[in-house]
């Protein structure tokens, strides 16, 4: 069986771009920590499936998954792309 | 330059007004995201890491400091204060609201400008000498073609879905600074016979994932078939371009698939077969074109200034400054002066809103209203009086654009990499940063001489890393950037692509190499006046290599002071 690694889901906002990631009760957070973040496969459709109800409201678009390390049980992006995303900004 | 005329204003307005019912639509829902990218990218709207991202024409590099102004207008209204000019001579927003997209193209209508054909599988913006029209080496104003190709090529019914996007570049001059080698069509202004200028044609050349060099498949093709000419090869290409596969889908893979003599058999076949008049320029019509680009009335002046010569003497700054960003012009008496948006540890090719607007007044007060992009991510002011040159100089310093740095290895080309672009593996602009403070210092910079460098963060080699002198590609290994470095590119006259070094840096490792590769050149140099790209040509990689990847060696047979610096 693959290792699982925590996911959670992001997404641009469509009327801005806004870097955005999905918080509970569905609602889209700007900051990765307030994510909801996925355990497990069934966890991760789930969430998936929010998503792709919001992208069907025209609420955001570019909805994927994507793997965070879990500190203190909040999501913290590794992968250089996703840190520069979370900071909602260049790095310079 | 070119003004629009009633047409070439109706028909952005109404491109802006479809296009502003596009946003509504699909803000209501009404059309999906699939259904709207294509409408978006058709207007140079892109989704980036954090924003859209909009891509302006700025038709090749030429702008009126009325234009200058509204980009800065944008840049504060609708951004964060700053535009960042690109390799093709445009300039992008980074942080675009698709909501307000609609009102910024309206905005740019206002003064002739739009963002259409600055993405998408079409005929892009076509690049020419930054000092088109001025330079003492031009045998022709390529402007006037620059400008019938683009109003050829724009919504040309045929060639809006090609295999893959393409580019245009055309040179008048003697040297070669629109890197025409690197264009899918490359054209240069020759003298052909009986004293008339003809046009070389290039075809093939590009950078991306596979760089070629363009191969010469007409010596000498008279000015006037030039769109027939143009409209054969896209043919040829829009009907046997791959379109199954994105990597290989440009045409210089179709040329180099077929050979450049059967290709040149297919595109002389289709160009018989075409109704040439139907497509060629009339001379009436070439007239009313070349007349917007009559050269500036100049009066001849002489050559020495005397406030100019006193202040050489008396600022070092100001010297540097003559010395490396100030060109001849055709006429006495007058220079061409390139702003370098490239102090080091600055971000290359942006500029702020404010600095947009002092560019704009210079341009105004002093140099005939009229700008330049350059492809290096710089701009130009084409034609300044030398008795003005300490007034430009001065406002340049007061609007923080003095930097001395042209064409010197600070001035480094770099895309916008891994901070802004959803396709980068690597960050491109803290590289560029880093290296351009090491070598920072004036007279190290000059030292050196000139050293084309440049920065890609992907292989699809936007900052055109495969003709610098130096080049650096960013590459993404196990989740960590890393660089790699080619050396030996060139994008002039003497166009070669670099040659990979060896295994990629970490970023934190990167800069010494670079100090180390300059050190060997330094060493190595026959003498001062010997060029970087000359000495590498001269002794090849291994003596770089060597100090990269086996010091050991080096340190055997006895290291040199330049090397015990790094």
């Amino acid at each position: 069986m693959p290792s699982w690694k925590p996911c959670v889901v992001t997404a641009n906002m469509l009327k801005t771009g806004d870097v955005v990631y999905l918080g509970p009760q569905e609602v889209w957070v700007r900051n990765i920590e307030d994510a909801v973040v996925a355990h497990n496969s069934d966890e991760l459709a789930e969430l998936e499936a929010a998503g792709q109800r919001a992208s069907d409201a025209q609420l955001v678009i570019s909805v994927y998954a994507m793997d965070v390390d879990v500190v203190e049980g909040k999501a913290r992006p590794y992968t250089v792309r996703e840190i520069i995303r979370a900071a909602h900004g260049p790095s310079i | 330059m070119y003004r629009y005329d009633e047409f070439d204003q109706a028909f952005v307005e109404e491109r802006c007004r479809q296009f502003r019912d596009q946003v509504e639509r699909r803000l209501k829902g009404d059309i999906s995201e699939d259904q709207f990218k294509p409408l978006r990218l058709q207007n140079g709207l892109y989704l980036q890491l954090h924003a859209y991202m909009l891509r302006v024409a700025v038709p090749y590099g030429v702008l009126s400091a009325r234009q200058l102004r509204k980009l800065g207008e944008i840049a504060r209204r609708f951004d964060r204060g700053f535009g960042h000019f690109t390799t093709r001579q445009n300039i992008q927003f980074n942080w675009i609201k698709l909501e307000e997209a609609p009102d910024i193209l309206d905005e740019l209508a206002r003064v002739g400008m739009h963002a259409i054909q600055t993405s998408g599988n079409c005929i892009r913006n076509t690049t020419t000498d930054p000092f088109a029209g001025v330079a003492i080496d031009e045998i022709e104003d390529p402007r006037v073609w620059a400008e019938i190709i683009r109003q050829w090529s724009t919504i040309h019914p045929e060639f809006l879905f090609l295999p893959r996007k393409f580019k245009i570049a055309i040179t008048g001059a003697a040297e070669d600074r629109a890197a025409i080698a690197f264009h899918d069509i490359g054209i240069r202004i020759v003298m052909g016979k009986e004293g008339r200028s003809e046009f070389s044609i290039y075809v093939g050349g590009g950078q991306g994932r596979t760089p070629v060099v363009a191969s010469l498949i007409r010596p000498f093709l008279k000015k006037e078939q030039l769109l027939s000419y143009l409209e054969a090869i896209l043919r040829v290409y829009n009907l046997h371009g791959r379109r199954d596969n994105l990597y290989k889908s440009r045409i210089k893979i179709l040329v180099k698939a077929l050979g450049i003599e059967e290709f040149k058999r297919q595109v002389d076949e289709e160009w018989e077969k075409l109704d040439k008049p139907s497509i060629d320029l009339p001379i009436e019509e070439y007239e009313r074109i070349a007349a917007y680009f009559e050269p500036v009335n100049l009066q001849a002046a002489p050559i020495q200034n005397e406030q100019v010569t006193a202040r050489e003497k008396a600022d070092p700054a100001f010297a540097a400054f003559k010395r490396n960003n100030v060109f001849a012009h055709r006429v006495p008496g007058h220079v061409s002066v390139a702003i370098a948006l490239k102090e080091p540890g600055k971000i290359p090719g942006d500029a702020s809103a404010d600095q947009m607007d002092a560019v704009a007044e210079l341009a105004e007060r002093f140099g005939h209203d009229e700008i330049r992009v350059t492809y290096s991510q710089n701009l130009v002011l084409p034609n300044i009086a030398l008795s003005d040159l300490v007034a430009v100089y001065d406002g340049l310093v007061a609007a923080g654009l003095c930097s001395a740095n042209f064409e010197l290895i600070s001035d480094i080309i770099a895309c916008p990499g891994l901070d802004y672009c959803n396709l980068a593996n690597a960050r491109a602009i803290p590289i560029a940063q880093d290296i351009a403070k090491r070598f920072g210092e004036q007279k190290k910079a000059e030292d050196i001489g000139p050293l084309r460098f440049n920065i890609s963060g992907c292989i699809n080699a936007c900052g055109h890393h495969h003709s610098g002198n130096i080049g650096i590609l960013g590459v993404d290994k196990k989740g960590t950037e890393h660089y790699q470095i080619t050396l030996g590119g060139s994008p002039g006259d003497d166009a070669s692509i670099g040659s990979i070094l060896g295994p990629s840096f970490p970023a934190e490792d990167l800069p010494e190499a670079i100090e180390t590769i300059v050190a060997i050149y330094l060493e190595k140099r026959e003498n001062p006046k010997e060029s970087f790209l000359a000495t590498y040509r001269r002794i090849g990689k291994e003596p770089f290599k060597d100090a990269l990847y086996n010091p050991n060696a080096l340190n055997s047979g006895g290291q040199s002071d330049a090397l015990e610096e790094v």
